[in-house]
């Protein structure tokens, strides 16, 4: 299997990777992490070069990498939500907002929206419980959400 | 209030090496690097911290179980922070990361460790951007690399992301993790003490424990042992969340009454509600009914009352909620996380994920209570890791406390039916 | 009691075992049970599966037993109320989502899981929702069926591939409820040793292909046997069902296989039924009308009619033109009884000493001791030299495997060749291809400089080999404490075997040295072979020809003391016409020795050429009359394996055929030998008695897990010191290493053979300065060619040998690589051009 191969840059951040740790082995997840964020996804091409670079089976990659709730087999939208739906963000009505938050985009939580700009996945907790409900998009946390937040938010976002 | 962890956390620019030094940071250094590395961690076990990721296990006992003479060792900050209503260390980290450095630095020095690893769970992406600047900062200054301070002692610490997996918290599992397997616990023992990262002697603390150790060093161990109750020393950082007019992470004294906690600091129950449960460490420990409100915050008396102090999170829930409906917000939880290794865990959480979705679709049966009840049985203590234990607790303890609110689904069943 | 064993109670009984034994093996060794669905002896613990579930004093909570060591006076209780309410709590969530189709699962009758459950399940379940539903069987590969709806998710397989195989191919896939058992991206899980994990599979989610639907276990035979594809001789159970194959399933046996097996052991039987199986004996007209003293063949004849006929023929021939005029070549696939039946036949029945089984040079014994299999563990140093375990012993490539990252080994190799196993060498010395004899004599020396013993002041070691590596690896060997070394006579050139004695017997002078070697042929029973005396100067035991007083004392006055010809040397005898008779027994030398064509025309000089084999042979095809043989699965008998063990073969398939050894006891009654052999183990008897190092083995000491057999004397390697200079070949051609590569496309795997899917086309590997040279690239079609032959090749540039050789697999009959070597069967070369 080929089509997948890191880029000059992504080579030289896999070598200050591998430069923190004494085994290679603990570069699987910063690995996984640098393909998902640049490709949106983690294809079994890119797992495959992945598994040369640490030395192991493919099958050992795709074992970790479905273990792990951030990485995706199918590509993701541009934006990333993750709405967290756990407890204290439940007490203060996650589900009614998740739900507007899913209307609104028109798709179904899980889901891309067609033009592959957000895809809407629920979360267990992100530690962010005293602002509870909040959500996480790419890297962002939103907290305090109310429904014209969300609708402020994804508007704001191009 | 004494304020040890949050002192200045709302102070402007903290999160700099300029501030922070200019409030004392990084001053335990000198003073540490003047004893022996025994002395401290004799210091820390003066001083009665206990970790405040979850266990609460005695923090300077477990500095000095590392096994004897065997190098390199290993230090993991434990920043997965992923029990729901847990959001205390993050906040630590985003306003003030170099307070986590300096006591990492000390932990490594008593443990004479020279490589730290902070793993922070794979959302906090924002927080390893500020934690890198913070470590650079430390770098440039001298108070990490090789030699610090002219020591001789050399440290190195990078950070290191998860990437959502809440059983990466359980400290074991962190150590899989963090070398690149799928995060399932490890038997125990050995404990990470003996064989830990790359099987070698590690210390695993949460970033909150680790937060303390500086002021342990400047102010002394009987000064912060004057703090708390007997058995539960020191401040403790509290996420309170849920049906409260404040919520916000909190320090207090251990001791406090829970009362102070959800009334005062939070401002009470909103909307006009009466406070129906809380949860008061996590959504791991057992919840109490609002008539245990006056028990005070600290670990033996939580003990007494049949919960835990857990990770330090206060989930408030007032009389508008039925408690079967969180529960199983809960048990969907941990359905979630349970890594799938363990047979009870990974079809106990299911079995009464299956059971109590039953129950609110009104479709339950009487004995579905006296079955559950016994599925957590079959599945305490039985399993890998405490996760499974952690999905029993909210499932026995609404039983225990809220079983009308189990009855509520029960009124429109025909007796028999399914 | 030593400060190494523990004593504790469990169920009030005591019992004392080593140190870091785990509570549940323990209680085995007193009879008490404690369930277990994850937990494997040999995979070690995992603590899945929650089944071994034991109260222990003092603890608070119930302890799995099959994670927990035993601690000085622990008391363990494994059916108190607490551990009962355990079990029925772990069995029923077990059984939460698992399928109740015990009726149609091919593992019922033989299944934990069922066992379990009766043992200590409770009757019914309280489990009212449908169940999740899981793909049922999908193909796993071409041979393994997984239904993970059964599948319990106790981790066995996947631990097995990462632990034992080691190679991660398969894994569990996603978390959680949603866990299961894959490989990468679904494709096939095709590794080398995959089956193992059906036997290992507590459930029926990892099935045999071939064997689903075909019978219920409890209606099974089940014979246990040996496997016979090589030198290993791994354990076997052999199930069948009114003489019908139905299945093979690994039979452990710690000092052979260690639980495991190969799957061209388990699934490359197909011979056994092959359409081109030789059952009846019959007469070829070889058709060039020439002379033969031998009679027709009645039609019809039976095999002992067929059989005695061919007695008197090379009878009369020995007669009128001499003993030195008849020849055996017999086999190191056949069983120790029909070896020493058929030597015993030409030496002491016709007085010749023709008689071989090999193309390459070796004598018995070993000038130090013979390591079985099982001492790879204790060594600290295992020394592989021109072996490549993987393709050629697979189980002892599993049980390096385990020594190196289980047992604190260090593995260190002299090869022509990059091997699989490199991955877990610490050096890896790489000799050109061609130089063993060279590389082998520099070791032996650098020893003997460390320990002041004769040597040349320098080496001019043109092998290839760096004076600091080689420096480095007379460390390693010298500092060993305790040594392996595990050598492949029959992938050394030349000489260079008698090299091998020669370093052995230097390392044995280390002071404090603990040294043994495993000689590692890859065939079947190709130790056996030697020590029945298949050999034109030793006779049986190891008794050399120069000791022609013993021989007459064992053997009789009469006995032929003249050293025999070689197999080589009589194929060229053949060839001018000088041999007259020939008979071949399970080998086949038209495909299998060097020297190609010539072979065929040399055999067809034969006046006599008779082929007493199972399968049909191109050697077979030029034969005056064939013998059938009826080969593994309805022959018995013992054999012999690399590391001395001595196992018995048994039938597990009925035939009217006669066995060989019948044939052969037919044959030495019309040479007039009055021996009547009764049954297989009266020859075993024989054996007994007359061979030396044999005394031990009997029907019964042999048992079901075999019996070492005494060291044999080892020749005096009377070969001369002098240095070797590997011979030179034409401007710009290669040195030829023909390399074994396991599921080989031959007479034994056939096209019809379940294993066709690992068949590789024909491939010749390139050092890349070579490859630059040449103009090669990887890739291109090539040609090599040599003697006449030509062969077809894909390139492959990746520096598995060094520059001036040539690595070419053998990977088919039909690929014919072994007629690229000269009759002389020394080094071949080869012209190489891209086509
Ligand atoms: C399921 C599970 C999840 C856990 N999650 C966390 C976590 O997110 N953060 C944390 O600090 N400790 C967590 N812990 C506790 C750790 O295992 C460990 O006790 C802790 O990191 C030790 O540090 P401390 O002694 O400083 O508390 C978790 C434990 C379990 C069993
Ligand atoms: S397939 Fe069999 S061996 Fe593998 S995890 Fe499932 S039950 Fe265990
Ligand atoms: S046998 Fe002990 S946990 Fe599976």
């Amino acid at each position: 299997m080929s089509g997948f191969t890191f880029s000059a840059e992504q080579e030289k951040e896999i070598e200050n990777i591998f430069a923190k740790y004494p085994f290679k082995k603990s570069a699987m997840l910063p690995l996984l992490t640098l393909v998902q964020r640049a490709e949106r996804r983690v294809s079994p091409e890119a797992m495959v070069a992945i598994s040369k670079k640490m030395d192991c089976s493919p099958a050992y990659v795709q074992s970790v990498m479905s273990f792990y709730t951030m990485y995706h087999a199918e590509k993701v939208g541009k934006y990333m939500i993750l709405f967290c739906i756990n407890i204290s963000c439940q007490l203060n009505g996650c589900d009614k907002l998740l739900e507007y938050t899913a209307k609104k985009l028109g798709i179904k939580v899980g889901e891309t929206t067609p033009d592959e700009k957000f895809t809407l996945h629920r979360e267990e907790c992100l530690a962010l419980c005293t602002e509870a409900p909040m959500m996480r998009i790419n890297d962002t946390y939103y907290g305090d959400l109310t429904e014209q937040r969300i609708g402020q938010i994804l508007d704001s976002l191009d | 209030m004494t304020q040890i962890l949050f002192k200045n956390i709302n102070m402007k620019d903290l999160h700099t090496m300029k501030v922070y030094e200019e409030q004392g940071g990084y001053r335990s250094l000198k003073k540490a690097f003047a004893q022996k590395p025994e002395e401290i961690v004799e210091a820390v076990k003066a001083s009665g911290l206990r970790g405040r990721g979850g266990a609460g296990f005695p923090t300077g006992l477990k500095w000095s179980f590392l096994a004897k003479d065997v190098f390199p060792r290993y230090l993991c900050c434990n920043a997965d922070e992923s029990e729901p209503g847990t959001c205390k260390d993050r906040e630590l980290m985003l306003k003030n990361p170099h307070m986590l450095i300096e006591g990492m630095i000390l932990c490594a020095y008593a443990c004479r460790i020279e490589t730290g690893y902070i793993y922070l769970r794979g959302e906090f992406h924002d927080l390893n951007f500020i934690m890198e600047k913070a470590l650079e900062d430390a770098y440039a200054k001298g108070y990490l690399g090789k030699n610090i301070l002219g020591s001789g002692f050399n440290l190195d610490i990078y950070t290191h992301l998860g990437a959502g997996a809440y059983i990466c918290g359980e400290e074991s599992a962190l150590l899989n993790s963090l070398e690149g397997e799928r995060g399932e616990p490890r038997m125990k023992p050995p404990f990470p003490a003996v064989e830990g990262l790359y099987a070698k002697p590690t210390v695993v603390n949460n970033v909150e424990t680790l937060c303390v150790v500086p002021y342990i060093v400047n102010e002394g161990a009987e000064k912060y042992a004057s703090l708390g109750t007997e058995k539960s020393k020191g401040t403790k950082l509290v996420s309170v969340s849920g049906h409260v007019k404040k919520p916000g992470n909190y320090e207090v004294v251990l001791g406090t009454p829970i009362r102070e906690i959800i009334y005062d600091l939070a401002g009470g129950i909103r909307d006009g509600n009466k406070l129906k449960a809380f949860i008061p460490g996590g959504s791991s420990v057992p919840m109490l009914p609002a008539d245990q409100v006056d028990v005070s915050y600290d670990y033996e008396s939580l003990a007494a009352a049949g919960t835990m102090l857990g990770s330090g999170a206060m989930i408030v829930i007032d009389d508008s909620v039925n408690i079967v409906e969180t529960t199983l917000r809960l048990i969907s939880f941990y359905m979630h996380e349970s890594c799938g290794k363990c047979t009870p865990c990974r079809e106990g959480t299911r079995w009464l994920y299956q059971i109590v979705e039953k129950i609110m679709q009104n479709k339950g049966q009487l004995d579905y209570i006296e079955k559950m009840e016994d599925i957590c049985d079959n599945m305490n203590m039985k399993a890998f890791c405490p996760l499974a234990d952690a999905c029993v607790s909210p499932v026995v303890s609404s039983i225990k406390y809220f079983r009308s609110d189990y009855e509520e689904y029960f009124k429109n069943v025909p007796v028999g039916s399914v | 009691m030593s400060d190494n064993e523990v004593t504790l109670t469990i169920d009030g009984k005591s019992v004392t075992v080593p140190k870091g034994t785990k509570v549940v093996d323990a209680a085995k060794r007193i009879d008490v049970e404690i369930p277990v669905f994850c937990y494997h002896e040999k995979i070690g613990p995992l603590g899945c599966c929650r089944m071994c579930l034991v109260e222990v004093e003092k603890m608070p909570k119930l302890m799995t037993a099959c994670t927990m060591d035993v601690a000085p006076d622990m008391v363990v209780k494994t059916t108190t109320d607490k551990v009962v309410k355990g079990q029925k709590g772990v069995l029923e969530f077990t059984l939460l989502n698992h399928p109740l189709d015990c009726p149609v699962c091919d593992k019922g009758g033989e299944c934990p899981l069922q066992d379990n459950t009766f043992k200590y399940g409770a009757p019914d379940t309280r489990m009212e929702f449908h169940r999740a539903n899981n793909a049922k069987a999908t193909p796993l590969s071409p041979v393994i069926t997984i239904d993970r709806e059964r599948c319990i998710a106790c981790q066995r397989c996947t631990a097995y591939s990462e632990r034992i195989e080691q190679d991660s191919a398969l894994v569990m896939l996603n978390r959680g409820f949603h866990n299961e058992v894959g490989t990468f991206n679904n494709e096939p899980y095709n590794t080398r040793f995959s089956g193992n994990v059906i036997d290992i599979c507590p459930v029926g989610a990892l099935t045999n292909t071939e064997f689903r639907f075909k019978a219920r276990t409890w209606d099974l035979t089940n014979t246990e046997t040996l496997c016979a594809h090589c030198g290993c001789n791994c354990n076997i159970t052999m199930g069948t069902r009114l003489n019908e194959f139905m299945r093979i399933e690994a039979r452990p046996n710690d000092a052979v296989d260690d639980g495991w097996i190969c799957d061209k052991g388990r699934w490359g039987h197909n011979f056994m039924h092959s359409k081109n199986k030789i059952t009846t004996a019959r007469e070829n007209s070889v058709g060039d009308g020439k002379p033969t003293s031998f009679p027709v063949l009645p039609h019809n004849c039976t095999i002992e009619d067929a059989a005695g006929k061919v007695a008197q023929a090379f009878k009369k021939i020995a007669e009128e033109h001499g003993p030195e005029s008849v020849g055996f070549i017999g086999s190191p696939y056949g069983t120790n009884e029909e070896n020493y039946l058929y030597q015993k036949f030409f030496r002491h029945g016709l007085g010749s000493n023709n008689i071989d089984h090999k193309s390459y040079q070796d004598t018995p014994g070993l000038p130090v001791s013979h390591y079985g299999v099982e001492q790879v563990e204790t060594s600290n140093v295992v020394l592989l030299i021109a072996s490549d375990p993987t393709e050629e012993l697979p189980i002892l490539d599993l049980r390096i495997k385990k020594a190196v990252t289980a047992c604190g080994t260090r593995l260190v190799s002299l090869n022509d060749q990059k091997i699989a196993l490199d991955r877990y060498s610490s050096q890896s010395l790489q000799y050109k291809v061609g130089c063993e004899a060279q590389a082998i004599d520099t070791l032996t020396h650098g020893l003997a400089r460390e320990l002041g013993e004769p040597a040349p002041a320098k080496d001019a070691d043109q092998s290839g080999i760096s004076a600091e590596d080689m420096k480095s690896l007379v460390e390693t060997v010298r500092t060993s404490m305790k040594i392996c070394v595990v050598y492949n006579p029959s992938a050394l050139s030349g000489e260079a075997v008698f090299g091998v004695k020669r370093l052995l017997k230097m390392i044995a002078k280390v002071p404090t040295m603990e040294c043994g070697a495993i000689p590692a042929a890859p065939m079947t029973n190709a130790l056996g072979a030697m020590d029945m005396g298949l050999l034109p100067d030793f006779y049986p035991g190891g008794l050399s020809m120069s000791d022609q007083e013993e021989i007459k004392k064992q053997w009789g006055e009469k006995a032929p003391t003249g050293t025999g010809l070689s197999a080589l040397e009589m194929i060229a005898r053949a060839e001018k016409g000088e041999l007259k008779a020939l008979l071949v027994h399970r080998s086949n030398p038209v495909m299998d020795f060097p020297g190609g064509l010539r072979v065929t025309e040399a055999l067809k000089k034969l006046d006599l050429l008779v082929v007493h084999d199972m399968l049909e042979t191109e050697t077979a095809k030029l034969a005056n009359l064939v013998l059938p043989s009826n080969g593994p699965g309805y022959d018995e008998g013992t054999t012999t394996n690399i590391g001395g063990r001595v196992q018995a073969r048994k039938k597990a398939l009925e035939t009217t055929q006669a066995p060989d050894w019948k044939i052969i006891n037919l044959m030495l009654n019309v040479l007039g030998d009055e021996t009547n052999y009764r049954r297989v183990s009266d020859v075993t008897e024989e054996i007994a008695c007359r061979v030396p190092g044999y005394q031990e083995i009997s029907k019964r000491s042999v048992g079901k897990t075999g019996c070492n057999r005494e060291p044999i004397s080892s020749a005096d390697e009377s070969v001369s010191d002098k240095s070797v200079q590997a011979g030179k070949g034409k401007d710009g051609s290669l040195r030829l290493r023909i390399a074994t590569f396991l599921f080989a496309h031959d007479k034994i795997l056939d096209a019809s053979s379940k294993l066709a899917h690992h068949f590789q086309p024909s491939t010749a590997h390139f050092n890349e300065k070579d490859a630059a040279r040449l103009g090669i690239q990887d890739g291109n079609t090539v040609l090599l060619s040599a003697e006449n032959i030509n062969l077809e090749a894909i390139a492959r540039v990746d520096n598995r040998c060094q520059s001036g050789g040539v690595v070419v697999p053998r990977v088919s009959d039909e690929q014919g690589v072994n007629g690229l070597i000269g009759a002389d069967g020394g080094t071949a070369w080869v012209q190489v051009r891209k086509v």
